[in-house]
């Protein structure tokens, strides 16, 4: 792929974790091959955050500078429920606002919120909490000239959550007169989940005009893709790796490949981030690009098995396979390489991985006999 | 700062030594791993030490720094690759420390979490034949 193609694609990239300041999310990201992240600006779990420091915000503004990502968005906390009845609401819609000084002070044009949840209320009566927070929340930042939008996230449906069929999101959008800084989050997980299909070219057209007619795929943000751990319809939201899950890899190809949705950035919130976003990221492009799902991997032999084998080999493996696989497959080219599993370890790209690693795309794999230095 | 090397050459011990002993060491600890002329009753003519490079540097580095970290300490490691006679050093480490308990535990945790897990291999060269050894095995070639 030249460079050249590379810059016309979408962003694409992932969820990155925080640790070591907001800006590490950046380079984390960029590290590995990320053009969009998304973060948490504070600890989603906990309602009060301390004001980013000055020095956080230009970190974070230098890095992004430096790493050149091109998309940024920022996911708002758990806690909040904007469509709450008793104290809660208050809580949420404070939390949210510091969300959105947030994103405005780091430059990041969208906060992704979860619609909130009924909690025994009416349904009705919590969708207006939720237009209600929104349109009072829309109203004080257009004040403060605050550009930072919102984006709604469908969900999976679990429990009392509101946003799982998009009538509701379009309900809101509609309530608040289509504002331009209110937008959709279509979680690929999450709408699976609450029973919309998009595994192949029939379903996932039904899908997408459902959503376009209720919500309007011009108001579509961000989409967030994840596999599903639970069935169709099964309104349980648990994330999978990219082909892991019930929606499979081909599920994706519809979505990745849709015209109409080449410049919205897709984000990974899969997890084990630090080991798979890397190779959940080169699953998506390379199901973007309709790429064959193979991965070459270059294997270097050491101690003994370097007489047999001086120099690398290059082999292809299925996408997503496993140090296991290909030791299995090693084992069956070649009688000498029947024992690696019982009596090597093994390096991917110079670290120690363990059999049960999916080998990434273009990895250097070293067998690693017993060592004997010193 | 840990210093770790891996070299093609006769190791020098020297620059390791002036390495870890800034003025707030009261202990230096040295390690010299030399290679012997004789080998399970076989007598070595000399040994050739192979290592997955880029890996053995990265991992030489984490032991390094886990030592200086767990014990308080500077940490420089040398290995020799390649042909290496019989009496020369393969392996050297320095350790700086304010107390030599600090300086002794941290070069013994050194060289043996090396043997433990840094790509490095010595193929044992006879008289006549050569072998691997790979932990405690003895693989026979050539």
């Amino acid at each position: 792929m030249t460079p050249e193609h590379t810059a016309l694609q979408r962003p694409m990239g992932a969820h990155m974790p925080v640790s070591g300041g907001l800006h590490t999310s950046l380079i984390a990201g960029k590290a590995i091959g990320c053009t969009a992240v998304q973060l948490f600006t504070a600890n989603p779990r906990q309602w009060q955050n301390a004001p980013l420091s000055g020095d956080a915000v230009r970190a974070f503004r230098e890095a992004q500078e430096a790493t050149g990502v091109r998309f940024v968005c920022a996911h708002a906390s758990y806690l909040i429920n904007l469509a709450a009845a008793n104290e809660v609401l208050e809580r949420s819609r404070d939390a949210f606002r510091a969300e959105l000084e947030r994103a405005r002070q780091l430059e990041i044009p969208w906060v992704v919120v979860h619609p909130g949840a009924h909690a025994g209320q009416r349904e009705d009566d919590a969708m207006a909490h939720l237009i209600e927070s929104l349109q009072r929340i829309l109203e004080e930042t257009d004040a403060q000239h605050n550009p930072v939008g919102i984006a709604l996230e469908t969900t999976a449906g679990q429990g009392s959550t509101l946003g799982w069929r998009f009538e509701q999101i379009g309900a809101v959008l509609q309530a608040l007169g289509k504002h331009p800084r209110l937008g959709a989050c279509m979680d690929t997980c999450h709408i699976f989940a609450a029973g919309y299909d998009l595994r192949d070219a029939a379903s996932y057209a039904a899908t997408m005009a459902a959503f376009d007619a209720h919500i309007g795929i011009e108001h579509l943000k961000v989409i967030h893709a994840n596999d599903s751990k639970k069935p169709l319809g099964s309104r349980v939201d648990r994330h999978a790796h990219i082909g892991a899950g019930e929606i499979g890899a081909q599920g994706f190809v519809p979505l990745l490949q849709d015209a109409r949705l080449a410049s919205v950035p897709v984000l990974l919130e899969t997890p084990e981030a630090r080991k798979m976003h890397a190779i959940n990221l080169q699953r998506l492009r390379c199901l973007a690009d309709g790429q064959p799902l193979e991965v070459q991997v270059t294997v270097l032999f050491f101690g003994h098995y370097r007489d047999y084998y001086p120099a690398p080999c290059v082999l292809m493996v299925p996408y997503g396979a496993t140090v296991r696989e290909l030791a299995e497959q090693l084992a069956a080219q070649d009688v000498r390489l029947s024992d690696l599993l019982q009596y090597c370890r093994f390096a991917m790209d110079t670290e120690y991985v363990t059999p049960d690693s999916a080998l990434v795309s273009d990895c250097e794999l070293a067998v690693l006999p017993p060592v004997s230095g010193g | 700062m840990a210093e770790v090397r891996i070299v093609t050459t006769p190791i020098a011990i020297e620059p390791l030594q002036h390495y870890v002993a800034t003025t707030a060491c009261g202990a230096v600890c040295l390690f010299v791993g030399q290679t012997r002329n004789h080998s399970r009753g076989r007598s070595v003519r000399f040994l050739e030490y192979d290592a997955y490079i880029p890996m053995a540097e990265r991992e030489l580095l984490r032991v390094a720094e886990t030592a200086e970290a767990r014990w308080n300490c500077r940490v420089a490691i040398a290995h020799r690759i390649g042909r290496v006679e019989v009496g020369e050093a393969s392996v050297a480490i320095a350790v700086g420390a304010a107390h030599r308990a600090e300086a002794f535990e941290a070069c013994r945790y050194c060289i043996d979490t090396l043997k433990q897990d840094v790509p490095i291999w010595k193929r044992e060269m006879y008289a006549e034949g050569a072998c691997w050894i790979e932990g405690d095995r003895v693989v026979g070639s050539s």
